[in-house]
């Protein structure tokens, strides 16, 4: 079988670091689903999903070993651009995701980058500004914008690229109990709509949107059991 | 108006970032400097700017704001944070030690505080927010909750009489959350008051003696919380 993620027997260490952050992760994510995975801060969540799209280990070094293979391809056999055309995420950082004049011109990068036509770029613009509930913000600098509103940002500019995969690092972090709502909702879609979903989160609420909870500890994935025990939070 | 001595002041604040687009409507409040007070409000509200109008780092269009009977417009930057304790909604970008525990140690040391004092305070923090395994690591390769309990330690080993924090609890998990709780509510023993902006209902609840919401520049909800 062909899965939208496999990772096999992944290993990974920092450039510098003494330890091994990921100890022989396993994970088969069939399409159509989303997973969510919990975890402890700093054990290695964020650092799983750059293996997933490609940013381990074109862009930061280290030591990897194992395979990541999106739709059966390895990952290594695959440039960043081509990763970029199926696998979409909304960073754990906004800051480190937005780099535009505008929030347009945010939204449209990714687009244009693969080369969609303008006038459905524009009617992405206006359908995933109105998802975040942000259309006022259309020309403001993201740089001028409050944290929610920068985290929703980088969340409708993923959304904007249209991938079958996304991988979401606690994106409802900074967004408020209205708009947490609302994001829930969207992700349920997109789950309809057959995207395949990867999420992290610490919040319980968050998780109900997930068919399967994994947990990563000591660098492995496991099946998730307690919500006390893995850093879980009910708000 | 009276300038109170147990409270931080606002007094008809009002504040924009660009010409014509208010983001602060002429606030008044009392905040009392021995209470817990959360502040909450949708996105875009005002909060962070709010919090940074009370810390002296924007300052107000129109409008005074009092530190315990002191006109902060007459402060410094400086003074200010000797009194307050600011931690930043993202504060990684106010990181600038090559080590974790450097960034602990940076202001004290400044400050020309004993030595030993600042090694026994330093190695406490990074016993407490958990970050010994990482305390010779370059800040900001750290995650992004590493970060946060950072950013928490280096403004606590300054012992700040009073803390403004700008949502404390992202990216904590519920071990950490919990830690943070406990370290608040002594501080709090201690007589130390701080205004907390938070999404995180369950945090306020648990720590929270008044909660001002706020919604477009203003505060339009203000009440207290019977823990
Ligand atoms: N670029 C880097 N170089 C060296 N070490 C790093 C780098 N990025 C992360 N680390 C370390 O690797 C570990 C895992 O980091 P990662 O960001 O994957 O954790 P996480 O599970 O996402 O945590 P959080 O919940 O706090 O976001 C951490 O201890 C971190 O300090
Ligand atoms: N540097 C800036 N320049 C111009 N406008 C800004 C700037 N920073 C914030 N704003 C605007 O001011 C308003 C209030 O922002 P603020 O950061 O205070 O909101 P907040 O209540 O803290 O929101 P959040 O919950 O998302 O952190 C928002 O509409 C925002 O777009
Ligand atoms: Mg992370
Ligand atoms: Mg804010």
């Amino acid at each position: 079988m062909i899965y939208p993620i496999e990772v096999n027997d992944l290993y990974y260490k920092y450039e510098g670091n003494l330890r091994e952050i990921l100890n022989g992760v396993n994970l088969k994510v069939v399409e159509g689903e989303a997973v969510a995975i919990v975890g402890l801060s700093g054990c290695g969540k964020s650092t799983l999903l750059y293996n997933i799209c490609g940013i381990i280990p074109h862009i930061y070094k280290g030591e990897a070993r194992g395979q990541v293979k999106i739709w059966g391809k390895n990952i290594l056999d695959m440039k960043l651009p081509e990763i970029a055309t199926k696998v979409g995420i909304v960073f754990q950082d906004p800051d480190t995701q937005l780099f535009s004049p505008t929030v347009e011109n945010e939204i449209a990068f990714g687009p244009e980058n693969l080369c969609v036509a303008r006038e459905e770029i524009g009617l992405r613009i206006e359908r995933v500004l109105k998802i975040v509930n942000m259309e006022k913000y259309r020309l403001e600098n993201p740089n001028s914008l409050s944290g929610g509103q920068k985290q929703l940002i980088a969340i409708a500019s993923v959304l904007a690229m249209e991938t079958e995969i996304l991988l979401f690092d606690e994106i409802l972090s900074q967004i408020d109990h209205e708009g947490k709502i609302k994001i829930r909702e969207v992700i349920k879609e997109l789950k309809g709509e057959g995207k395949t979903i990867v999420l992290i989160e610490h919040d319980l609420d968050n998780l109900q949107i997930a068919d399967r909870v994994l947990q990563l500890k000591d660098g492995k994935l496991e099946e998730f059991k307690d919500g006390e025990t893995v850093g879980l939070n009910r708000a | 108006m009276v300038k109170l001595l147990d409270s931080i002041g606002l007094k008809s604040v009002n504040f924009g970032y660009i010409k014509g687009k208010k983001i602060i409507k002429n606030i008044d409040i009392d905040i009392n400097i021995k209470d817990i007070t959360c502040i909450i409000g949708p996105n875009g509200s005002g909060k962070t700017t709010l919090g940074k109008l009370m810390m002296g780092i924007l300052r107000p269009d129109s409008g005074e704001i009092y530190l315990v009977g002191e006109d902060i417009a007459e402060m410094s930057l400086g003074q200010i944070g000797r009194k307050i304790g600011y931690l930043f909604q993202n504060p990684e970008k106010q990181f600038f030690s090559n080590t974790v525990e450097d960034e602990i140690k940076f202001i004290p040391e400044i400050k020309g505080l004993d030595k030993k004092y600042i090694e026994e305070k330093t190695a406490l923090l990074l016993d407490l927010f958990q970050l010994n395994h990482i305390k010779n690591s370059f800040p900001l390769k750290l995650s992004q909750g590493e970060k946060q309990r950072l950013a928490l330690a280096a403004i606590l080993v300054n012992e700040p009489g009073y803390l403004i924090l700008d949502e404390p609890t992202k990216g904590l998990d519920v071990e950490r959350r919990k830690v943070l709780v406990q370290v608040l509510k002594k501080l709090h023993g201690e007589g130390i008051g701080m205004t907390v902006i938070t999404h995180d209902y369950a945090f306020i609840d648990q720590i929270s003696d008044r909660i001002l919401k706020m919604h477009e520049g203003e505060i339009v909800e203000d009440k207290r919380n019977e823990r």
